[in-house]
């Protein structure tokens, strides 16, 4: 097998709380690999860790354990010159483009920061790259002079994409890249993000809750729950039949549009919320929530293991041979696409 | 109809030269119905929403009419609107950690709105919380009472705000992107929620959205708002199954991406809905419009009846489909 | 929806901040900040007379055409003492807050950008700090290199950078969390440069709002430590030392006192409300 371009090797972190107490493990050993020109989402809701984890990989935080691997090198404890090496290949766009360009900034200087940070002149002089990249981004033209305030959200975001493509990195950690951005705006920057994959071959750590986004842009899901990764498929797979009884829910929760149209599908309603990550429940971390939970399920912690030869993981006790048939029917419930047939023809 | 909105136009300032921010809006809302205005940043929906009750910003200026059971609620005196406010139209809020007020326990807040509308007293707005708790499924509810609002999570907030907007028994709700803020699971209780209380308590519905799904799932009509004036209003099956306006049409397209071929290239509209001062002239659609042609550079479309939709376009689609062609099955 | 909700706070700030009472009040403090930056730096300039200038025939003569302000016990002219006194008072004063600002800001800074352990050791010596009497410290400074306005100087910066220091380091705290300085992060700038292109330019406000309303304290401050003998030292016309002198005349001749004292008192009102001013004018930017 080659080298992934990102390996995670059981990496965790924990962060201390303030006035003593339990330390919350935000993520609780996550092992993931990226290859080359791939896109991996990774989906679950606010406080399963999903951000955490992406700040680990981008080294922005120090994992507690684990290894991070980046081209076969472990950078896991990599010092300040090693990560500037590596952050040239490894770059990162936020959720909130107005937030995470600098507001005094002008846009000009805003994408000459990658090369004076790295101390590269590219080919051509900055200011002819930065234009070339402007207009590999859509916004052929706009005045450079002008501070991020004076573009909208969309041309932001757009602004982001450009300088994370500066240095030519091989793999973008895109965290949110479209949650706040207006609806007729997401398809934009969704068209953007592949058409950036097209042309430059780039790897996507694609982190978002929103399942549309993810089941179009991704080539395998990972699923998130309270820390730990609880189902890992290639999109496809996922969508039509997911394993994990939490992946279930979560896309029993969000159907498509045909289906919501037809009010056709039924939902799995998780009871109560996300339990307090500083006291994780014992065994299946999903357990207390779960419609199918088991004795065993409290006790023993399930692994993430592979299971056929569709390269899918699950992490789940019961997974597939109680869980396939629900996962199947809620795929075909979420895509409504029959009933929404049947209606067309009548109306 | 139990709500009636007429001409409403808002801005900020007398200027004369000030533009509207919502610019000439007509709909009614019958009783016991979901209806959904959906818009975008700079739609003017929240804006519309607002007015209703006379909780525009400061410096806001409202004309025209809003009409609830028949008495005028527009630029009405305090003294007129207070009692309608969480007493007979209930309000939710997108945040309620911010709508709540963070030093007083959840079930006091509730029970000092029934004695706010003296509907109760001491003890018996206390009790009655509790209950109004129990009614939106809050497990454990005595114990939530008790609790303040950073102690519960975001789904428990957001009950405990719509038990506050239940507490004097309205018989409308206004619902400013009540599930915006939450996760995917969370919303979906929480729309269960509201479609169950719509059905039996018969509550009409006012919300407030940007986000198809939940039209898709709750709406009976929709109002589609672009750039503070109607894109599309009528029955929602109709025009989430065939939208008339291209802008309609590509929020539905934004909806569905999943839907599209993988890694397709998405048929996305271009631009940003215009800042409320830099609104293009004619159809204020047409500098993103797909199919924008001379005229609707140069006039504006006059709301026009197609079928159960009114509709602002000069050249509605005849099929639209919202589904994407070579993606049905 | 965000972007509409943004759009709608811009507007209420810009509408309800300050009427127009407010706005002339502001405009007639910076006025009055104008005319006392030129006292201190041009003193000679506005002055009639030589402030030091012994004239026994005019001693304690009341306030006249001569001399607007009367004169004092040596009949040096009050009016041309208050206005050098100027440089001296608000000089200091504004020296030893200049003087806090540096020292803080560059100790805030190096705390908020340091590991937690370095943070809170740095902190618990800033609280060590906070604990010093500024009075005392005075006292003591005074007694091992004697009084004179350079021992106020330093004994008033000492007790005043910890002020700084906390204000800077929460700033950068805060700032550190930002996107854009994450996102600085990640495109791998250097601490030296995600501190002073991405962090310190959005400290300089809030800084520049407490350096404001603090000047007009330590104003305060300088002129008590005059007034008690531990600062400036005859004839040097600082305003504290003014009011220290007319003690023994207040009976006979009031202007004597009133006239150092109505500069203090204006002064340190007007340094108050610049300060507030700017930090409207901060909230409004940070809210749009």
């Amino acid at each position: 097998m080659t080298v992934p371009l990102l390996a995670l090797d059981g990496v965790r972190k924990s962060f201390a709380q303030r006035r003593g107490g339990a330390a919350v493990q935000a993520v609780a050993g996550v092992s993931l690999n990226l290859a080359a020109g791939e896109t991996l989402g990774l989906v679950g809701e606010t406080g399963c860790g999903k951000s955490t984890l992406a700040r680990l990989a981008l080294r922005l935080l120090e994992p507690s354990g684990g290894r991070i691997l980046f081209d076969g090198q472990d950078i896991t404890t990599a010092g300040p010159a090693a990560l500037l090496a590596i952050r040239r290949r490894m770059q990162a766009v936020f959720q909130d483009p107005l937030a995470s360009l600098n507001p005094r900034m002008r846009i000009a200087d805003i994408l000459a920061e990658p090369f004076r940070v790295h101390r590269t002149t590219p080919r051509g002089g900055a200011a002819a790259r930065i234009a070339e990249l402007l207009a590999f981004v859509g916004l052929e033209g706009i005045d450079t002079r002008r501070l991020p305030a004076q573009f909208s959200g969309g041309q932001l975001q757009r602004i982001a994409i450009a300088r994370a493509l500066a240095l030519e990195p091989a793999l973008i950690v895109a965290d949110e890249p479209t949650s706040a951005l207006d609806p007729s705006v997401q398809a934009q920057i969704v068209n953007l993000l592949l058409h950036v994959q097209r042309a430059r071959g780039i790897a996507y750590l694609l982190i978002s809750h929103d399942l549309e986004v993810v089941g179009h842009v991704a080539d395998r899901i990972a699923v998130m729950y309270l820390g730990v990764i609880v189902e890992l498929a290639p999109t496809g797979h996922l969508l039509r039949e997911a394993w994990h009884p939490y992946a279930q829910a979560l896309l029993s929760a969000a159907p498509t549009l045909a289906a919501r149209r037809d009010r056709s599908w039924q939902r799995i309603l998780l009871g109560g919320d996300l339990p307090n990550p500083a006291d994780a429940p014992s065994g299946c971390r999903f357990h207390p929530r779960c419609p199918i939970a088991r004795e065993a399920c409290r006790r023993e912690v399930p692994e993430l293991r592979p299971v056929g030869s569709q390269g899918r993981y699950v992490a789940c006790h019961l997974a597939p041979a109680e869980t396939a048939v629900l996962g199947a029917a809620i795929g075909r419930g979420r895509r409504g696409g029959a009933r929404m047939q049947a209606r067309e023809g009548t109306t | 109809m139990i709500l009636s909105v007429r001409d409403l136009r808002i801005r900020f300032g007398h200027a004369a030269a000030a533009p509207f921010a919502v610019d000439g809006l007509d709909f009614d809302v019958s009783a016991g119905e979901i209806f959904v205005i959906i818009g975008e940043s700079g739609s003017g929906k929240s804006l519309t929403g607002l007015s209703v009750l006379g909780l525009l910003p400061q410096g806001a200026v409202a004309s025209g009419s809003i009409r609830f059971d028949g008495q005028e609620l527009l630029n009405q005196p305090e003294a007129v609107l207070r009692p309608l406010r969480g007493g007979r139209i209930g309000v939710v809020y997108q945040d309620p950690l911010s709508a709540m007020n963070p030093v007083w326990p959840v079930g006091e807040q509730i029970a000092e709105v029934l004695r706010a509308h003296g509907l109760a007293g001491r003890r018996e707005a206390a009790r009655r919380s509790v209950e109004l708790l129990e009614r939106v499924h809050i497990p454990d509810a005595p114990r939530i009472a008790l609790a303040y609002p950073h102690e519960i999570s975001g789904g428990m907030r957001q009950r405990a705000m719509i038990a506050m907007a239940l507490a004097c028994g309205p018989r409308m709700l206004i619902a400013d992107e009540p599930t915006t803020a939450l996760d995917v699971t969370i919303k979906a209780q929480i729309l269960e929620l509201l479609s169950e209380l719509r059905r039996e308590l018969a509550l009409t519905v006012v919300l407030i959205t940007h986000d198809m799904g939940v039209v898709a799932e709750l709406a009976d009509r929709i109002l589609v708002m672009y750039a503070g004036k109607v894109a599309e209003l009528g029955p929602a099956a109709q025009i989430m199954n065939r939208p008339s306006h291209p802008y309609t049409q590509a929020l539905l397209f934004s909806a569905t991406m999943s839907e599209a071929p993988a890694k397709a290239d998405l048929p996305a509209i271009r631009g940003t809905a215009p800042p409320i001062e830099a609104r293009p002239a004619g159809c204020r659609f047409h500098p993103r419009c797909p199919q924008a042609a001379a005229d609707c550079r140069e006039a504006a479309p006059n709301l026009r009846r197609l079928g159960d939709v009114l509709l602002a376009c000069h050249y509605p689609l005849l099929n639209g489909d919202a589904a994407r062609p070579g993606c049905a099955p | 929806m965000s972007g509409t909700a943004s759009s709608v706070t811009a507007h209420t700030t810009r509408l309800s901040s300050t009427g127009w009472p407010g706005r002339v009040l502001l405009i007639v403090a910076w006025i009055i900040a104008a005319a006392l930056a030129v006292f201190a730096l041009m003193p000679h300039l506005v002055a009639p007379y030589d402030p030091i200038f012994l004239d026994v025939v005019d001693r304690l003569r009341a306030p006249g055409l001569s001399h607007p302000f009367g004169t004092d016990e040596g009949g040096r002219d009050i009016l041309s003492r208050v206005i050098y006194g100027t440089r001296y008072s608000l000089g200091v004063a504004v020296a030893i807050v200049i003087v806090a600002a540096l020292i803080g800001i560059l100790y805030g800074a190096a705390a908020g950008m340091s590991s937690r352990r370095t943070d809170d050791l740095l902190m618990r010596i800033v609280d060590l700090f906070f604990g010093i009497p500024a009075l005392v410290l005075a006292l003591a400074l005074a007694a091992a290199i004697g009084r004179g306005l350079d021992t106020v100087v330093l004994s008033l910066a000492v007790v005043w950078w910890p002020g700084y220091a906390r204000l800077v380091r929460g700033e950068v705290l805060r700032l550190r969390e930002r996107p854009h300085v994450e996102a600085a992060r990640a495109l791998g700038v250097g601490t030296w440069s995600l501190l002073f292109r991405h962090i310190l330019p959005f400290v300089v406000q809030p800084v520049n709002v407490r350096i404001t309303t603090d000047i007009g304290y330590a104003l305060i401050a300088v002129t008590a430590l005059s007034f008690l003998g531990l600062g400036a030292e005859s004839p040097t016309p600082e305003w504290g030392l003014l009011i220290r002198d007319s003690r023994p005349y207040f009976g006979s001749a009031w202007w004597y006192l009133v006239f150092p004292g109505v500069m203090v008192m204006v002064t340190a009102t007007v340094c108050s409300i610049i300060g507030d001013g700017l930090a409207g004018s901060e909230a409004s930017s940070r809210g749009a």
